[in-house]
């Protein structure tokens, strides 16, 4: 299978009061075609601005972002709108804030399909509409609800109808179900499923939450204050976990059973702020493992196994 | 229920309402809970299933003119907390009963130093000088592992998990009997809800405070709870020791809501679906609120309610399941 | 079993069952379903539209004419006959200020649509297109906000005349830095949403996204801004008036009758305490109703 995306040296900067602030540094990786990849970290770790700059609703510091062997990244805005709106699409993060209070479920669910296909009829795109609110099981008495009558869930598919309405390959995944609860979350993670095996569809799944990131994904990137810290096939992440952060994220889930209570890894301190970072290890502040070397050197990421990359000095050590 | 166990709290048959000219809120509908003392009780449930509306009738918060308490009983040590006078609340709050809130950026005054917020607390229900209090309040900066030296910054001055640490050493500063701590660690990343989590367990354990952990998450009962309470639309349908609902989750419910969370250590092509949504909670079923969703009902679960009931020693279930009419049931 | 029936969900059920059409929850019903819950707000909406009655049917409640002098009947006291009392001419003060209510509320109207239209459009030009644009119209607008409001009225007044025309230019031209500013603020909010973000995803123009999403979900705080800007003008028409710019006599202005009982003040104070008064309630009430509009309109729609 070929590579659907290609991501290389990607960076995004903001430049703020306090200095430059490095949300996305040097991120490089590739999806294939029909496969989920999830990005998983903690707030601020720049797993958000990642989506949004492969998304051009971020433009990017440097780098690039091959689509089919074409840099999107670097494009005119206005000719990517043209070529590539349509085929790379977003689900948004909250639900709540993400649709217009003042339309109803159809006029949301026609807007993607009205801008982007002038030549059709009113009733052609009501017709559109309602195909799309089947497909992600929206009922069609809802037609004329709005999105503050609605649950979570269901305002999650109006999210998902509009994405899809463009009938896109690729779609970025902004913690879609974080804000449900969870046997809502189980309806939604499966409706994605389905219709990225009925479509097949590409899914860039960003989200904090490990075991939804195992259940969906087929390779996990692991994000820490703006740098991929490490990659591998989701299987392998909880088997052979060689990054001490991702380590430490995984021994910090909660687990919903009354005996399996592994040793606790609990890490000091809390994320410092990717303002200017200095040229070290950026996790090295709160690693257990540190070492000088890792506060004065940054790691590169490497590959330990095939398929499977760390940004450690000592993942031998980890392996 | 044990009868022999001290109980701190218990709640007898309470019913409150939110009652506005358009719609009446059935938010909580006739539960009973039993809090021993040093017990560690983890309520969990859906949004909207009513659990924070419990935690703001015991505190005696519930939104004014909107919110009655329609019926039942809230004893704290014996005395009836829905028949003291909103004076009389307010000397319990903070000194007897402790409420920690989801969000700690709202629940801290952002114009006055942290130690300035934690020593009011302590003069409010203490009988000691400001400079005491002051000393108290880096003592509790010290035990939630915060360098005492820092009473003087703001709460803008810390992060998020510093913030909560924070709301926790003001609830605990006059060593209250009972904590309730609402989704205390819902706003926070997981490696430092780790951390607050095992802070929680440590000061509970050596204060034995007795607590109430309301919560969405599964897991985080499972870390810090010794019993656990599961709430849907308003109502309790299971309870029983971590061991009891876990291990052997008696209610439709509580199966199904196991089933639908992905696991970390088991593949699944795909997940369980608890089909459907949370009933209305302005216009509840007449009969068992769960029936439309579950999978495991029959013909009788849409005609009759049913109360809770006791299915194996402490461990209570709310289905028609157990009684004795269901083998031969339709 | 278990569920309680209490006597409020019996009274709500008699309710919907007299109701013959399923509800649609609009945005904008949600808005007056609280703006109906908010008594003091209901009670500035009822004077207010008592104003504008009293407005469109002067002819028929007003007594006498409102300029015929009758020199039999000057400087009377409030008696039957003339129940707000004469004036130095003997016109008829209870007809004045009903006649008054049309002219004050109208140029009020007239002033207020001017300076949305101006300062308003400026604000939402500057709001959404931002950065240079933004930085010019607001500094423009800064400059305008140095002078104070009623000195750059007289200003313009003493250039261009008396008269409601240039009356109505004064205020607007006074009044739009605030305008501008309200307006660039409603925008900015509304800006900053996530479904802006989400529309610009799905290829949304800019023309669009300003008509379809941009105004709608801003034009709450905007009506807000317009009722609360209502009683602004009226103030401040009164008051030009009463020192003499802006309209001349006989116009029954409120402001202008204030300035005819000023030199009787000690000697027939009801002269003066009828117009006052009434400017007094109209802009009480437009405050009512734009405080009610605010809370009503509130941004978290929950």
């Amino acid at each position: 299978m070929s590579d659907l995306i290609e991501v290389r040296n990607l960076k995004k900067y903001f430049s703020t009061p306090r200095g430059m602030l490095h949300a996305v540094d040097n991120v490089t990786f590739s999806i294939e075609k029909g496969k989920t990849i999830g990005v998983v970290g903690e707030s601020g770790c720049g797993k958000s601005t990642l989506g949004k700059t492969l998304m051009r609703l971020h433009d990017p510091t440097s780098g690039e972002v091959l689509y089919n062997g074409e840099d999107i990244a670097n494009m005119p805005i206005r000719e990517f709108k043209q070529k590539y709106r349509s085929h790379i699409q977003m689900i948004f993060q909250d639900p709540y804030a993400s649709l217009d209070p003042r339309m109803d479920v159809l006029q949301l669910v026609e807007e993607p399909i009205r801008v982007n296909n002038k030549k059709l009829s009113k009733a052609e795109v009501t017709a559109k509409a309602r195909e799309m609110m089947e497909l992600v099981g929206l009922a069609k008495r809802l037609e004329i609800s709005y999105p503050h009558e609605l649950d979570g869930g269901r305002r999650q598919r109006i999210g998902i109808a509009r994405a899809l309405s463009l009938s896109p390959e690729f779609i970025v995944c902004d913690e879609p179900v974080s804000a449900l609860d969870v046997s809502i979350q189980a309806q939604i993670l499966n409706l994605l499923q389905d219709l990225q095996k009925e479509r097949g569809l590409t899914y860039m799944f960003i989200t904090h939450d490990m075991s939804v990131v195992k259940h969906i994904s087929d390779d996990i990137a692991v994000m820490y204050l703006g740098q991929m810290v490490e990659k591998c096939p989701s299987g392998e992440i909880f088997r052979n976990t060689i990054h001490p952060y991702s380590q430490a994220l995984l021994s910090a889930i909660p687990i919903p059973s009354v005996h399996e209570k592994s040793e606790r890894m609990i890490l000091k301190g809390e994320l410092t702020s990717p303002i200017d970072p200095k040229p070290c290890c950026r996790f090295a502040a709160r690693c257990p493992y540190a070492t000088d070397r890792c506060r004065a050197e940054e790691p590169v990421l490497r590959e330990m196994k095939p398929g499977h990359q760390v940004a450690c000095h000592y993942a031998e050590k980890f392996m | 229920m044990s009868e022999t166990k001290e109980s701190i709290l218990k709640i007898k048959n309470l019913v409150i309402h939110y009652e506005t000219d358009e719609e009446v809120v059935e938010a909580v509908n006739n539960i009973s809970l039993d809090i021993g003392k040093g017990e560690v009780l983890g309520l969990v449930g859906e949004t909207g299933a009513g659990k924070t509306t419990t935690a703001l009738g015991i505190m005696g918060l519930l939104p004014d003119k909107v919110g009655h308490v329609v019926q039942g009983n809230i004893f704290l040590e014996g005395e009836d907390l829905l028949r003291k006078s909103n004076r009389e609340m307010q000397k319990i709050r903070g000194k007897k009963i402790s409420m920690i809130f989801q969000d700690p950026m709202t629940a801290l005054n952002p114009v006055k130093t942290v130690g300035d917020q934690i020593a009011e607390v302590v003069l409010l229900h203490n009988h000691c000088s400001k400079a005491e209090a002051l000393t108290r309040a880096q003592e509790m900066l010290a035990m939630v592992g915060i360098v005492p030296e820092r009473y003087r910054d703001y709460p803008h001055q810390f992060s998020g998990g510093m913030k909560q640490r924070i709301v926790i050493a003001i609830a605990l500063a006059c060593e209250p009997d009972l904590l309730i701590a609402d989704e205390p660690t819902t706003a926070l990343d997981v490696t430092i809800q780790a951390q607050i989590l095992d802070m929680m367990r440590k000061l509970q354990r050596e204060h034995g405070t007795s607590m109430i952990l309301i919560t969405h998450d599964l897991g985080v009962v499972a870390e810090i709870c010794d019993h656990c309470a599961v709430m849907y639309a308003g109502e309790i349908v299971e309870y029983g020791t971590l061991e009891q609902v876990f291990d052997r989750p008696k209610h439709p419910y509580t199966r199904a809501l196991y089933q639908s969370i992905p696991s970390l250590d088991k593949d699944v092509e795909r997940l369980h679906v608890i089909p459907g949504l949370v009933p209305d909670p302005s216009n509840l079923p007449p009969y068992c609120s769960f029936c439309e969703r579950c999978g495991e009902k029959k013909g009788v679960c849409s005609k009759y309610d049913t109360s809770i009931v006791e299915v194996e020693p402490g461990h209570l279930a709310k289905c028609l399941m157990y009684s004795p009419s269901w083998k031969e049931a339709e | 079993m278990s569920k309680m029936h209490t006597p409020a969900m019996e009274k709500i059920e008699k309710k919907n069952a007299r109701r013959k059409k399923p509800l649609v929850a609009t945005p904008s019903y949600e808005a007056w379903k609280r703006f109906k819950r908010n008594p003091t707000a209901l009670v500035g909406l009822v004077v207010v539209a008592v104003l504008i009655l009293i407005a469109i049917f002067a002819p028929l409640i007003a007594p006498y004419d409102y300029q015929v002098q009758d020199y039999l009947s000057m400087m009377q006291k409030p008696s039957a006959a003339h129940i707000f009392g004469t004036d130095q001419f003997g016109r008829d003060i209870f007809s004045r200020v009903i006649y008054g209510t049309r002219y004050s509320l109208l140029i009020a109207l007239f002033c207020t649509i001017a300076a949305f239209f101006s300062g308003g459009l400026l604000g939402i030009i500057a709001g959404y297109f931002g950065g240079r644009t933004d930085t010019i119209i607001m500094r423009i607008m800064d400059i305008f906000q140095a002078i104070p409001m009623i000195m750059m009225a007289m200003c313009i007044v003493a250039v261009l005349g008396n008269g409601i025309p240039q009356l109505v230019a004064a205020i607007m031209f006074a009044s739009m830095p605030t305008m501008a500013r309200n307006n660039r603020a409603a925008i900015l909010r509304v800006r900053g949403c996530d479904y802006i973000e989400s529309s610009e995803a799905i290829g949304v123009s800019q023309g669009q996204m300003i008509i379809k999403h941009m105004i709608p979900n801003a034009v709450g705080v905007m009506v807000i801004y317009f009722v609360g800007f209502l009683a602004v003008s009226i103030m401040m028409m009164s008051s030009m008036s009463y020192i003499g710019v802006g309209l001349s006599a006989p116009t029954p202005e409120w402001g202008l009758i204030l300035n005819d009982g000023k030199a009787y003040m000690t000697t027939a104070p009801y002269m003066m305490m009828f117009p006052a008064m009434m400017i007094m309630i109209t802009c009480f009430a437009f405050n009512l109703m734009g405080d009610g509009l605010r809370d009503a309109f509130d941004p978290r729609l929950q």
